[in-house]
C-alpha cells in the first residue's frame, strides 16, 4: 500500500501539472474569454496543446533510443565506448546552439510555408534537437544502473545456470530499481525539453520576430510577442499568464526528478 | 611528464581539436541542410584560416567583420559572464551545502530540529526559483536596467534560476551526506574543531566533508560548463550586449555564414577554456582523482 504522503505527492504533481489537461478542454477557454482578448486566449491554449504534443514526442523519440542504445550499450561493451564518445561531444556544445543550428537552415522554409505541413516540419526539427541534447544525460541515466545490476551477484549466477545475456538484460529491465532509473530519466527528459523549448521559443521570436519562428506555437515565443508588457503602459498580466502555468509544470518535472534521485540515492 | 599529458589531452585534444571539430560539424550541418554547393564549403574553409589567423578583414563575401573584434567580444563579454557565472555557482552550492550538512549534524547528535526547520523554505524557494524560466529572468532585470545591466546580476540569475545551482547543490548534497555517515568523519568530530555552517572552510566540519566531496564535483562543474555558456549565449541575445551570442544571432538573420562560423567558433574556444580552467583545478587539487576520471 502506498504511504499517505507518496498520493499527497502524486495529487501536488497532477495538480502542477493540470496546464496541459486544461490547455485541450474548450470549457476551460470558454470560461476565460472576455477577460483578455479572444487572439490572446487562443496563442495560450494554442501553445501549451502543442508544448504538451512536443514534450510526447520528444519523450517517445528519446526514451526508444534510450532503451535500445542503453540495451545495446550493456549487451555489446563496444557499441557502449563508441555511443559515449559520440554523447560526449554532443554534451559539451550548448544545447541551444544545437537548436539554433537545426533551425537556421530551415527557418526559411518554415516563413514560406503555413499550415500543417510547416508545423509538422518544425516539430520534426525540434524533437531532432531536443533528442540530441537530452540523450547523452537520459542514456546515463540508464545504462549506469543497468551495467552496475548486470554485473551483480546474483546477475553472474543467471549467467551459470545459461541464461543468454539478452535475456538477463531484459528480466534487469523489468526490475524496481530500472523502473525507478526510467521515471527519473522521463523526467529529466521532460524537464530539458521543456527548458529548450521555451527558451528556443523566446530567443527565436526576439531574434527573428515572425519570420523563422517556429510553426509550433510555444509558450516561450508567446511570452516574447508579448514582452513589452511589462514596460509603462503595457498589460503585465500578458506577460505573466504564460509564466505561471510554464513554472507549474516545471515545478512537477523538478519533483518528480528529485524523487527518482532521492530513490536512487 | 605527467602536467606535459595533461596539457595535450585537455589543451590539445579536447580544448583546441574539440573547437575546431565542433564547429566544422555544426557547420557542415548548417550547409548540408541548406544544400550548399561544394564552392561555398571552400570558401568558408578559407575565411576559417583567415579567422584563425588573425586577419583584419576575414570574411572575402563580407568584409568588414574583423577576426579580433569578434574574438573580443569573445574575451570582453562572454568570457567574464561565464566565469562569474561558474564562480557565483560554485560559491552559493558550497555555501547551501554547508548549512544544509552542519544542520543535519546539529540534529543527528544534539537534537536541534530548528535549524533543519529552517532549511525548508530555503529549499523551496531553491526549487520554486530553478522552476521559473531562465529567460524570464533576464527579461525583468532587462525591464529595470535595459542594456545597461550589471554584469553579477546576469550571472546570479543564469544560477539560480532555470535549474543550474538546484542540480548542482542537490549534486554536492547527496555527495557530502554519504561522507557523514563515514567512520573517518565521525573520528574528524571529536577533535572539537569548528562547524562550518555558512561556509565549508578548511579545518571545519563542513570542510573536511567537502574535502571528500570535492574531486567528484569538480568534474560535475565541467560538466555544467556548456549549460552556463548556453545562459549567458540567452543573456546577451536578450540584452542585446556586443558577445557572441548576439553576432551568431545577427550572423544568422543576415546569413551570413562566415560570420556564424566564426562566432560559433569562439563561442566554443570559450567554452573550452571555462572547461579547461576547471579541469586545472582538479588536476592541480588532486591528481589522482583527475587521473582516475580520464
Amino acid at each position: 500500500m502506498k504511504k499517505l504522503s507518496e498520493c499527497l505527492q502524486g495529487a501536488f504533481i497532477a495538480i502542477l501539472a493540470s496546464p496541459f489537461i486544461l490547455a485541450w478542454l474548450p470549457a476551460i477557454q470558454a470560461m476565460l474569454t472576455g477577460k483578455v482578448s479572444a487572439p490572446y486566449l487562443d496563442s495560450l491554449f494554442s501553445s501549451f496543446r502543442q508544448l504538451s504534443i512536443t514534450l510526447g514526442s520528444t519523450l517517445l523519440v528519446v526514451s526508444s533510443v534510450t532503451i535500445a542504445l542503453g540495451y545495446a550499450s550493456v549487451q555489446w561493451p563496444i557499441v557502449g565506448k563508441i555511443t559515449a564518445s559520440a554523447l560526449d561531444a554532443i554534451e559539451s556544445v550548448p544545447a541551444i546552439l544545437i537548436a539554433l543550428f537545426c533551425y537556421a537552415p530551415v527557418s526559411g522554409y518554415l516563413a514560406g510555408h503555413s499550415g500543417s505541413s510547416s508545423a509538422f516540419v518544425s516539430l520534426l526539427v525540434f524533437v531532432f534537437a531536443a533528442a540530441l541534447t537530452t540523450l547523452p544525460e537520459a542514456l546515463r541515466g540508464i545504462t549506469l544502473p543497468l551495467g552496475d545490476l548486470y554485473y551483480r551477484k546474483y546477475s553472474l549466477s543467471f549467467r551459470s545456470y545459461g541464461f543468454t545475456r539478452s535475456r538477463i538484460l531484459t528480466v534487469l529491465l523489468g526490475t524496481h530499481i530500472m523502473k525507478d532509473a526510467f521515471k527519473r530519466t522521463c523526467a529529466g527528459i521532460l524537464l530539458k525539453t521543456l527548458v529548450l523549448d521555451c527558451s528556443f521559443g523566446f530567443i527565436i521570436q526576439l531574434g527573428f520576430g515572425s519570420y523563422g519562428t517556429p510553426a509550433h506555437a510555444s509558450p516561450g515565443a508567446l511570452i516574447a510577442a508579448n514582452r513589452d508588457a511589462l514596460f509603462a503602459g503595457g498589460e503585465p498580466l500578458l506577460f505573466w499568464i504564460p509564466v505561471i502555468p510554464l513554472v507549474m509544470i516545471s515545478m512537477a518535472f523538478l519533483i518528480m526528478f528529485d524523487d527518482g534521485k532521492a530513490k536512487e540515492i | 611528464m605527467r602536467f606535459l599529458r595533461f596539457l595535450a589531452l585537455e589543451f590539445l585534444l579536447r580544448g583546441v581539436l574539440f573547437a575546431v571539430l565542433g564547429t566544422a560539424a555544426l557547420a557542415s550541418l548548417y550547409f548540408l541542410s541548406i544544400g550548399s554547393p561544394a564552392e561555398q564549403y571552400a570558401e568558408a574553409f578559407r575565411s576559417f584560416i583567415l579567422l584563425l589567423s588573425g586577419s583584419s578583414d576575414f570574411s572575402a563575401e563580407h568584409p568588414g567583420f574583423s577576426a579580433s573584434r569578434i574574438i573580443m567580444s569573445g574575451a570582453a563579454i562572454t568570457l567574464p559572464l561565464a566565469i562569474a557565472s561558474l564562480l557565483i555557482l560554485v560559491l552559493a552550492t558550497l555555501s547551501a551545502a554547508a548549512m544544509s550538512t552542519t544542520s543535519q549534524y546539529l540534529e543527528s547528535e544534539y537534537g536541534r530540529k530548528a535549524s533543519v526547520n529552517f532549511l525548508y523554505p530555503g529549499k523551496f524557494l531553491s526549487a520554486l526559483l530553478s522552476s521559473v524560466p531562465l529567460f524570464v529572468g533576464f527579461w525583468v532585470l532587462g525591464s529595470a536596467f535595459g542594456s545597461n545591466a550589471p554584469f553579477i546580476p546576469i550571472a546570479f540569475i543564469s544560477v539560480a534560476l532555470g535549474g543550474l545551482g538546484w542540480d548542482a547543490g542537490r549534486f554536492l548534497l547527496a555527495d557530502m551526506r554519504t561522507q557523514m555517515d563515514t567512520t573517518h568523519t565521525t573520528v574528524f568530530t571529536t577533535l572539537g574543531l569548528p562547524l562550518g555552517r555558512l561556509f565549508p572552510l578548511p579545518g571545519t566540519y563542513s570542510g573536511y566533508l567537502l574535502s571528500s566531496s570535492f574531486p567528484r564535483f569538480i568534474p560535475y562543474l565541467a560538466g555544467k560548463v556548456p549549460a552556463i555558456i548556453g545562459g549567458v549565449t540567452i543573456a546577451e541575445i536578450i540584452f542585446s550586449f556586443p558577445g557572441l551570442g548576439s553576432t551568431l544571432m545577427d550572423a544568422l538573420l543576415s546569413h551570413n555564414t562566415d560570420l556564424l562560423i566564426a562566432s560559433l567558433f569562439i563561442l566554443l574556444c570559450v567554452n573550452a577554456i571555462v572547461t579547461f580552467i576547471v579541469k586545472t583545478v582538479l588536476f592541480l587539487m588532486y591528481p589522482r582523482w583527475y587521473e582516475k576520471a580520464v
